[in-house]
């Protein structure tokens, strides 16, 4: 069940970029034709974001321990220290700007450029973030693969 | 095309209500985030303080700032016009500062 919830966390992270792209490029092609999309879109990144927090902050607190201590065994120690401790809080910048969306697409972005161009930074800094954070997520797993390989798979199991 | 912005497009620029209030509301609540990392990562007492309110401080972390983004958010309400263009730099650099800030802190830390 762990392993369902850790890889289900990165994919509804994906799916939160994607969708951020998706309300960027809306936004951009803004009228009055293609409103509803835009909220429906803002929406979606909410709704992944908000999931992808859900499910990755159960592991975080429930099975990222054991991981930690092995992370701090191997080679790569600072895949903790740095990469993991500044991704578990960047995380809450994608998750404030993702809660913010929908209420800024809301205003009407086709008529006010204003609108338009808040929803469009706002949906280009949850990729982004989103972009750093699925990478950090690589390195942590990566600092626990050569902790492994460093120990002979000691506490693998 | 004209491209010289007429009075009704300056005005279109402006964001009143919850796209104004919560927006204001998150770029103060993205600046908190950090610095309630800071703080949390050098005062041990309060990081233990956080834990015993939750189980976890990255989740009383995460009501906090959660906390702030809501209060703020309704409280700005009806008191906020901004600029959309200067509400979208706002967000903009609170994201880069809070974003930097952290990578900058667990780096050095």
């Amino acid at each position: 069940m762990s392993d369902i919830i850790l890889l289900a966390h990165p994919t509804f992270g994906v799916l939160g970029i994607l969708a951020s792209v998706w309300v960027f490029v809306e936004a951009l092609n803004a009228s009055e034709a293609n409103a509803s999309r835009v909220r429906i879109a803002a929406f979606a990144v909410a709704g992944c974001i908000v999931l992808a927090w859900a499910l990755g902050g159960y592991w975080y607190t429930v099975y990222y321990g054991a991981e930690k201590a092995i992370i701090l065994k191997g080679p790569w120690p600072w895949a903790h220290n740095f990469v993991m401790e500044t991704k578990e809080h960047l995380f809450f910048i994608a998750l404030i700007l993702a809660l913010y969306l929908p209420i800024a697409a809301a205003a009407n972005v086709a008529r006010n450029r204003g609108a338009r161009a808040v929803v469009m930074t706002v949906a280009a800094f949850i990729a982004l973030n989103g972009l750093a954070i699925e990478g950090a997520g690589a390195i942590v797993n990566y600092g626990v693969k050569v902790a492994f390989v460093h120990t002979g798979g000691e506490g693998a199991e | 095309m004209d491209a010289t912005p007429t009075a009704a497009d300056k005005n279109a620029d402006t964001l009143k209500g919850p796209a104004a209030s919560f927006g204001l509301a998150a770029a103060i609540a993205i600046l908190f985030n950090t610095a309630l990392a800071w703080v949390e990562d050098a005062y041990e007492p309060l990081n233990a303080y956080m834990t015993s309110l939750s189980g976890h401080q990255w989740l009383t972390h995460g009501f906090a700032d959660a906390t702030v983004f809501i209060a703020l958010g309704y409280f700005f309400t009806g008191r906020v016009r901004i600029s959309g263009t200067r509400l979208s730099v706002l967000l903009a650099a609170a994201s880069i500062v809070g974003g930097g800030g952290l990578a900058l802190w667990f780096a050095l830390t």
